[in-house]
């Protein structure tokens, strides 16, 4: 497990399909291997009236960790990570009458998984309910657990094949966590980031 | 290449197939202080981990529910969760305990649905954020056995003193609590079966029996 | 003597043989009737089947008697040494020391022979990019056993490389006493985990900080296995026998400057 860098790359008049083409045969130029396709995905609970303030719990899955199901508490002031094993899900069916999810808001990331030397990077579509909603890269630097050590080597790999799209800053949410050593939950905080983002942007026109 | 199916997909398909260990036979008893040490003899011998002896635990138990002040019947989930004070990185074991059934007198053992999870250290956090309230909580502490599939425990339970467990502990009675469980998908009650033949073999030193709860409550 | 070996090798087959022929006899006197024995003349059958085997055990003990008769007698008494009061000892626990013994002596054969070979090998191709050359008298000075060290100097040696390199983290443990094993961690990157053997650095492995300590298995990482290849490249380069030390100290400064090197790559 490594430190990985999530960044959105603009579609501008590309569809998805035709953005992910030209990705994918940048890093397929460099050397990449394809190996297998990846999923990340975000189902939102929010508590019912009876609960007292409003809580949202965002259930994550991220196909890296395929026996680990991820959850965010959110409450207003604080959010609280917990991992778990798969059951959780089942658990959370338990919950419906406290939890409930609205539909319209089952988020993911999915798409081709390329592993380049050390390097491990996915280009995702994301879609938010069904619509196409843009294109999300992760890049996964696996030698190295500390995000300031390696921040630049993944700097430099990110722009060398986003070219100007590829991100000047670290994630916001890495940034006062650059010395700490890096774990997958970290991975699923920046991925509910964008999803948040995403959910708010209106539907994009064109649908794949 | 084929795209990884959702989790919540692989989960519907494991439940539809029916192997997800979701259903708990038990039966529990009680044996005082000064007869465990030939409980445990008995065990030693009749047990699978004969070699190793037995697993000793020393676990903190905290006892949560979810309840809101619904305008029909009020709505409540149990949640426990567990966590060993002599392994330090062992992870947090949360736990969703149902209604037991007692079925009718045939049956041989109590059965309730259980949902069993590691987790986390973080869960104790969120689940008081998540809106739980936190019941009880006890210390449970003593050994476990394996014979195939089922779990006998012997364990001497404790109360919580001091703020930190572990500090001013005291034991809630003279006796150590005594459990035969099995978690299983549900349908295979030919375990409760087992179950008795094996409660049979520890009588008369302890009598392993389907506890009634609710009749527990109204006796006090 | 190699025809007494030879001799002596078909005498230990013959009695093995022997042996598993008379098992075969009682094998047949103890399951009696079976079922193969067919209906008719069964007990006959049995009988001939008996003799069948006995001769080939009256057979086999013609062999062992001949195989027996031509070796040769050895002239005196073994002369053992100290060892031949080992056979007269009585507690149990010193009765497994012979068996030690002489698995000792077949290692030290092998050693021998092993480093024969190897000297052959190593006289012939130098691993020494660099040429060295001692004087007689330094060489007479150090001609010391650098494998056979008291654990004091290795533990010496230790401690004043983790005094000299203040960036470099040293944890070590001992699985064979005379022989550390240490842990050179630098930041929260990578560690490197060098065998000694005595006081010569026998294997160096380098791995990510996230890695298991295993001493056998290689970095999952590409970058990792490269910078393992140096470290190998620079243990051999600064491999001096006569002069131990003055190699381990050379090789944590190598080590040392490639790590600097790796950070330097790392923060453009």
């Amino acid at each position: 497990m490594g430190v990985t860098i999530l960044t959105q790359f603009p579609t501008e008049n590309r569809t998805g399909p035709q953005t992910i083409d030209v990705l994918s045969k940048r890093i397929m130029a460099l050397g990449a291997i394809q190996q297998g396709q990846f999923l990340v995905d975000c189902e939102t609970y929010t508590s019912v009236q009876q609960l007292g303030p409003q809580r949202t719990v965002h259930v994550l899955h991220n196909s890296e960790q395929p026996a680990t199901v991820f959850s965010l508490l959110e409450t207003g002031t604080k959010t609280i990570p917990l991992a778990t094993d798969g059951l959780f899900d089942l658990l959370m069916m338990k919950m419906s009458s406290f939890y409930t999810s609205k539909k319209q808001t089952k988020a993911e990331s999915k798409g081709p998984r390329y592993e380049i030397g050390d390097f491990c990077v996915k280009l995702g579509t994301v879609t938010v309910s069904s619509n196409f909603k843009g294109i999300l890269v992760e890049v996964e630097y696996r030698p190295c657990v500390v995000p300031a050590m390696c921040w630049d080597l993944l700097k430099e790999f990110l722009q060398g094949f986003l070219g100007l799209s590829g991100p000047t800053n670290p994630p916001a949410y890495l940034q006062n966590r650059m010395q700490e050593i890096y774990s997958p939950i970290d991975t699923i905080h920046q991925y509910l980031e964008h999803f948040t983002l995403f959910r708010k942007s209106p539907v994009e026109a064109n649908v794949n | 290449m084929s795209t990884p199916g959702t989790a919540m997909d692989s989960l519907s398909a494991a439940l539809k197939c029916n192997i997800i260990p979701n259903q708990e036979y038990l039966l529990q008893g009680s044996v005082l202080d000064q007869y465990v040490e030939v409980l445990l003899h008995r065990l030693r011998g009749l047990c699978d981990n004969v070699d190793s002896g037995p697993e000793s635990f020393h676990d903190h138990e905290l006892c949560f529910t979810l309840r809101a002040a619904n305008t029909g019947a009020p709505m409540v989930l149990p949640l426990r969760v567990r966590r060993a004070l002599d392994v330090n990185d062992a992870p947090f074991q949360l736990r969703y305990v149902g209604q037991q059934e007692l079925g009718d007198k045939n049956r041989p053992t109590v059965v309730r649905s259980s949902i069993d999870m590691a987790c986390s250290s973080t869960i104790v956090e969120f689940l008081t954020e998540l809106g739980c309230r936190l019941d009880f909580e006890y210390i449970a502490r003593g050994y476990m056995f394996r014979k195939g599939r089922m779990k006998i425990t012997v364990s001497k339970i404790f109360k919580m003193g001091g703020n930190k467990p572990g500090e001013g502990v005291e034991p809630i009675s003279q006796s150590y609590l005594v459990e035969l469980s099995v978690l299983a998908p549900s349908g295979q009650d030919a375990i409760g079966e087992d179950m008795r033949v094996f409660a049979e073999q520890l009588r008369p030193l302890v009598q392993l029996e389907k506890i009634d709860y609710k009749r527990l409550g109204n006796m006090m | 003597m190699e025809r007494d070996i030879e001799q002596l090798n078909s005498a230990l087959n013959s009695v093995k043989i022997l042996r598993s022929n008379v098992r075969r006899v009682f094998e047949s006197v103890s399951n009696g009737l079976r079922a193969d024995h067919g209906d008719d003349g069964k007990e006959n059958k049995f009988i001939l089947e008996l003799q069948e085997l006995l001769t080939t055990v009256n057979n086999n003990l013609r062999d062992v008697e001949n195989s027996v008769s031509n070796l040769t007698p050895p002239s005196g008494p073994f002369s053992l040494g100290n060892t031949t009061y080992l056979s007269q000892e009585t507690t149990q626990e010193r009765q497994a020391l012979y068996g030690q013994l002489v698995n000792s002596y077949k290692w030290t054969d092998k050693i021998r022979e092993y480093s024969a070979v190897a000297g052959n090998i190593l006289a012939a191709n130098s691993f020494n990019k660099t040429y060295k050359t001692f004087s007689t008298t330094k060489r007479r000075k150090t001609q010391t056993s650098n494998h056979n060290v008291p654990p004091e100097v290795i533990e010496n040696l230790i401690t004043s490389i983790d005094r000299l390199f203040t960036d470099v983290t040293i944890t070590t443990n001992r699985p064979f006493v005379p022989n550390p094993v240490i842990q050179a961690s630098l930041g929260r990157v990578l560690k490197a985990i060098i065998a000694f053997k005595g006081l010569m650095i026998e294997w160096v492995i380098v791995k990510a900080h996230a890695e298991s300590n295993d001493l056998w298995s290689e970095s999952r990482y590409k970058v990792f296995r490269k910078v393992t290849e140096n470290c190998h490249a620079a243990m051999c380069h600064f491999h001096s026998p006569m002069m131990p030390e003055l190699a381990v100290r050379s090789f944590m400064v190598v080590y040392c400057y490639i790590f600097f090197v790796f950070l330097k790559m790392y923060k453009k």
